[in-house]
């Protein structure tokens, strides 16, 4: 049963604290026993800078971070609004579901979600995306990706009191704006994250994600 | 995220049939409701049983098709489930009521019933419903994530593409349906100069409307990963001006030449059509990751 004092469940990231360790990311893929290919959370490395001159030579003067990002179980779901099935719904505590019963496949939830949430399960030949371990947080355990973080990276719980108890911002290189969907995350940013959106940085590991 | 994978050609090939069915609809009803009856010899001018078959036929054909699209299609039967928000949801409910229409005037046809200004309203209706479809067709793309479709430019290549092929199309299916008629020949040359006109104002859409943002930055697209697609934008300019060159011809035609023509000039536009939409779904880039 959905926490009836909840309205809006949220996910907290530190990004200053975490080490890319990827814990999260396994302990997700572990507990839904996803398919290769599927990463209901994703550990972007994010990295730019070059050289600079100090004195009289060239030191290198770069920066990287992390982001642990999954479903934002947005405000203004986007996914939802492109699904022609409502296979995509939020509950009453603010998670967004898929109803693997009623998605048709068509993918158009996948062009339109800017975080890459929901993906493609190829062999069920549906979508598929974090739900937030709402079994486990209707039990009263936190989500798997949360539990599993050795660096207390992540947190969650209802969307005012984390910001009461973090503050932060849901905008970091390279999110896009949260006008658009409104997602319900906090992240205290990487000191380092305000270069990113002027210098020339990248997510360096597409490869793995 | 960039490029949509090169797993599109079910939808291109939905998109395109549509478009060329809803542009001939036009095309006669257009002929209909200006002329009047004095075309094919049904109750409805041109708008003869093999026409309206033919169309029904396209747009069957478009459907079947697009099911490839799906994870799985036998729930297709939800697709209606969203109208309030999604955009594809609306589309697929102005195909059905499209081919509904096409199926009612046929079954007036079919019957020879039917008071004039009814049947004018009706196909006038079908003809609305058919903009309705393509509307929602392009609105589909038209996301918030995707800048890269989101703009004037999207709406205005889907109804050109229905003026381009829809015409031809129209044009290519009277011939062979009446081959030795003056007014054939007549619907013939209107057409291809609708057509003609389609592929000047498609020009002046990729030099004005079309956007300038490369793909935004964001990681290596389709484009990057599949060389060959590299041609498309040079194969689709050159294939659509050989198509722009066989219509200026028609106008200097003589009337035992104009089906090859037309058939030519269709060819060449379903050629350019298909490398457009492929290069479509290839810049595909969204904000964020």
């Amino acid at each position: 049963m959905p926490n009836p004092y909840i309205h809006q469940y949220a996910f907290f990231f530190d990004a200053s604290a975490c080490s890319g360790c990827k814990a999260c990311q396994g302990a997700c893929k572990d507990k839904h026993d996803l398919p290769v290919g599927v990463l209901w959370r994703r550990v972007y490395e994010v990295a730019g800078g070059g050289w600079k001159k100090a004195g009289g030579v060239w030191v290198p003067d770069v920066f990287s971070y992390n982001l642990s990002m999954a479903c934002h179980h947005c405000a203004n779901p986007i996914c939802g609004d492109a699904c022609p099935t409502k296979a995509i719904f939020k509950r009453d505590d603010g998670i967004v579901i898929l109803d693997t019963q009623a998605c048709i496949g068509c993918r158009y939830c996948e062009w339109a979600c800017p975080y890459g949430a929901t993906q493609f399960d190829a062999a069920k030949r549906i979508m598929s995306k974090c739900h937030f371990c709402y079994d486990y947080v209707d039990e009263g355990k936190p989500p798997a990706c949360v539990a599993a973080c050795p660096m207390r990276a992540l947190d969650f719980g209802e969307l005012s009191d984390l910001k009461q108890k973090y503050g932060g911002t849901a905008e970091i290189f390279p999110l896009p704006d949260a006008k658009i969907t409104e997602p319900a995350l906090l992240i205290k940013l990487h000191k380092d994250a305000p270069r990113a959106g002027k210098d020339t940085a990248e997510v360096a590991n597409w490869e793995e994600i | 995220m960039s490029g949509t994978g090169g797993k599109e050609w079910p939808l291109i090939c939905f998109t395109l049939l549509s478009q060329t069915a809803v542009g001939a609809f036009w095309t006669w009803a257009a002929f209909f409701l200006v002329m009047g009856n004095t075309g094919g010899g049904g109750e409805f001018g041109f708008l003869t049983i093999p026409v309206l078959t033919a169309l029904g036929a396209v747009l069957g054909l478009a459907a079947a098709i697009s099911f490839f699209h799906l994870g799985k299609l036998w729930r297709a039967v939800f697709v209606l489930n969203n109208l309030r928000r999604s955009w594809l949801s609306r589309e697929i409910l102005f195909e059905l009521a499209f081919l509904f229409m096409i199926a009612l005037l046929a079954f007036l046809e079919w019957h020879g019933v039917g008071l004039p200004f009814v049947i004018g309203g009706l196909v006038a209706l079908a003809a609305v419903i058919g903009f309705c479809f393509l509307f929602s067709m392009a609105k589909i793309y038209m996301l918030t994530t995707v800048p890269v479709w989101r703009g004037p430019h999207t709406i205005a290549s889907f109804f050109l593409s229905a003026l381009l092929l829809g015409p031809l199309a129209a044009a290519a299916g009277q011939g062979s349906l009446y081959k030795y008629s003056d007014r054939t020949h007549s619907f013939q040359d209107i057409a291809a100069f609708v057509s003609l006109s389609a592929v000047v104002l498609i020009v002046l859409m990729i030099l004005f409307l079309t956007p300038r943002v490369g793909f935004l930055g964001a990681r290596k697209t389709t484009l990057l990963e599949y060389p060959a697609d590299r041609m498309y934008p040079y194969l689709a300019f050159r294939i659509l001006f050989l198509g722009a060159a066989t219509l200026f011809l028609v106008a200097f035609h003589k009337k035992q030449e104009i089906g090859r023509l037309i058939s030519f000039a269709l060819a060449s536009a379903v050629a350019a059509e298909v490398l457009g939409r492929r290069l479509f779904y290839a810049i595909y880039s969204r904000v964020g990751v």
